[in-house]
């Protein structure tokens, strides 16, 4: 075996053994900021104000917390029919979101794929889109808030706007995927534009759009119970704000929170059942 | 009279290198008509041209005596029903049925709304079923199509172009995919569209002997221009040569 290599084309660490990692700029750049995050993580703690806490006591009351939420849940302050009717306007403010922002993303996303659109329309839909969904969830519904007021009415439209968002770039990138040759083909048959949509993409795409609406019904229903606590959107999350925050009441808190893991894995189990019936083996996970 | 006329045919698609350099010829109905040439030559976008798949960039093309380069959208798709189009890689959707994907063929007639909810006459779907029974496939007419074997694939293809009722199929490499037998039975089957149907057949080729064998004429392409224009007898070994260079003949030929 030849061992001496061409020297040229070998890098060396300072202290003379044999680099492997290539020494760009951008390795360079990314240790930089890990060593900067790690020094400023380091320097907040030492900053925070310590006075008056123990440590110890604090340990032990956080588990005793801990043990009256998760082994003692129960219902004080609503009945059990209360209980499913809130987890149903949680339910309820997820799927309309949902719903409603599939059907508006669909026709947005057509507009956003290159190989169905002209170049600025796509342009301009994938700017707007990608401003929408830089902003958070939250803010969007706080924003709406101050047209429609604290309540059901801005937490949907907050997130109806993010879906929209999330959507269509997950749509539009499905429809980029279809082969040209499909679309080529249709055209050559005299098709219009609606017909290769309807013939040519929706059959070929249709898998994804369930999965990815699917998908963004999960993340809905996680932050429709967040905006019932930071929205008063009402429903599930409402209740578990005021469980904690107005009546110090543990068990409830672990009664809520046990309600809402139920439900997610409800919707895991009935997702994934709906993947292996319907989706080809590419979509699944 | 001529079905199709091309008149100093220039395409570019970059403004700077001409990947077709004024070409003229024309293709009488009827005819079964090949184009040989090496890889690049620009044999798919000459077929393109035909049916406006691609702008052209400058000349004319005449078909049906409508000249298609002035055609607008609703005119372009009437004339895009007259020509029907067979791809190397058959572009059926694969998720979607035999018989749907042939009566895609019929969608060139209808209005957005009546392709939107399909509807389809009882005329065109026993049409549909009848163009399969011809082309031996009836028995797949209700699988998926990405459960068919190529050449069986192929025929589905050919059988949405028919269904268009075309005077004109263009076919880009239809056999290109396909092994000798699957080739046979696809080439012989367009071959009968022209011999029992009249209809004209503009067909790109790789294969030599193939286009010899079934073309009433043969077309060389090499970079863009028309070297050889004349029928299968005229095609000696030196004018095969001059299509595809020397070497590359002889690399075919190993
Ligand atoms: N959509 C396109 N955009 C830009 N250039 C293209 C495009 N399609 C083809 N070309 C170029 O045009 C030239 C001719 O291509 P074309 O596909 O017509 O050749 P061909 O004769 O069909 O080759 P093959 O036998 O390999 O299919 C090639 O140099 C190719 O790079
Ligand atoms: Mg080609």
């Amino acid at each position: 075996m030849e061992t001496v290599a061409n020297p040229t084309y070998m890098k060396r660490k300072r202290n003379g053994r044999i680099s492997i990692k290539a020494g760009s700029k951008s390795e360079r750049v990314i240790r930089l900021t890990m060593m900067l995050l790690f020094v400023l993580t380091v320097t907040a703690f030492l900053l925070f104000d310590y006075t008056g806490l123990e440590l110890w006591t604090a340990i032990v009351e956080t588990g005793q917390n801990l043990k009256v939420m998760f082994f003692e849940p129960a219902l004080n302050h609503f009945t059990w029919a209360e209980a499913f009717y809130q987890v149903g306007v949680t339910l309820g403010l997820a799927v309309l979101s949902t719903i409603i922002g599939a059907v508006i993303a669909f026709f947005l996303a057509l507009m956003a794929a290159t190989n169905l659109s002209k170049e600025w329309v796509t342009k301009v839909v994938r700017v707007i889109v990608a401003f929408i969904r830089a902003v958070p969830t939250v803010l969007w519904v706080l924003i709406f808030a101050i047209a429609a007021g604290l309540g059901s009415e801005a937490a949907v439209l907050g997130m109806l706007f993010h879906s929209i968002a999330y959507l269509v770039k997950a749509f539009s990138e499905a429809f980029e995927e279809v082969d040209k040759g499909i679309l080529e083909a249709l055209r050559a048959t005299g098709s219009s534009w609606w017909h290769v949509v309807i013939h040519g993409i929706m059959p070929s795409t249709f898998t994804y759009i369930l999965s990815w609406t699917f998908l963004r019904f999960e993340i809905n229903f996680a932050v429709a119970v967040a905006m019932g606590a930071a929205a008063g959107a009402g429903g599930i999350g409402f209740e578990l704000f005021m469980a904690s925050g107005f009546y110090f009441d543990l068990s409830e808190v672990g009664f809520i929170t046990y309600a809402i893991l139920i439900i997610a894995i409800i919707l895991e189990v009935f997702s994934t059942q709906l993947k292996n019936r319907y989706f080809p083996s590419s979509v699944r996970n | 009279m001529a079905l199709l006329q091309i008149a100093r045919l220039s395409k570019s698609y970059d403004n700077e290198t001409k990947v077709l350099k004024d070409i003229s010829f024309s293709v009488k109905a009827g005819e079964f008509v090949s184009i040989i040439g090496p890889s690049g030559a620009g044999k798919s976008t000459l077929l393109r041209c035909v049916n406006q798949m691609v702008p052209i960039s400058s000349g004319e093309v005449i078909f049906d005596n409508a000249p298609v380069t002035q055609l607008k959208k609703r005119a372009l798709r009437q004339l895009r029903t007259n020509i029907g189009m067979v791809f190397q890689h058959y572009n059926l959707v694969p998720r979607l049925t035999v018989i749907e994907n042939v009566l895609h063929g019929r969608l060139g007639y209808k209005t957005t709304l009546q392709g939107i909810m399909s509807r389809f006459t009882e005329k065109e779907k026993e049409q549909a079923f009848y163009l399969l029974r011809k082309l031996g496939i009836e028995e797949h007419a209700y699988k998926r199509c990405d459960q068919l074997s190529g050449g069986q694939q192929q025929r589905v293809g050919i059988a949405r172009a028919l269904i268009q009722g075309p005077k004109l199929v263009l076919c880009d490499e239809p056999i290109a995919s396909l092994d000798p037998n699957s080739s046979k039975i696809i080439m012989d089957h367009l071959k009968s569209i022209t011999s029992e149907l009249g209809i004209t057949c503009l067909v790109n080729l790789h294969q030599v002997e193939v286009a010899q064998q079934y073309s009433d004429r043969i077309i060389g392409l090499n970079q863009g221009e028309v070297v050889f224009d004349g029928t299968n007898y005229q095609l000696t070994e030196e004018k095969t040569n001059r299509i595809y260079g020397t070497e590359m003949r002889e690399l075919i030929t190993v």
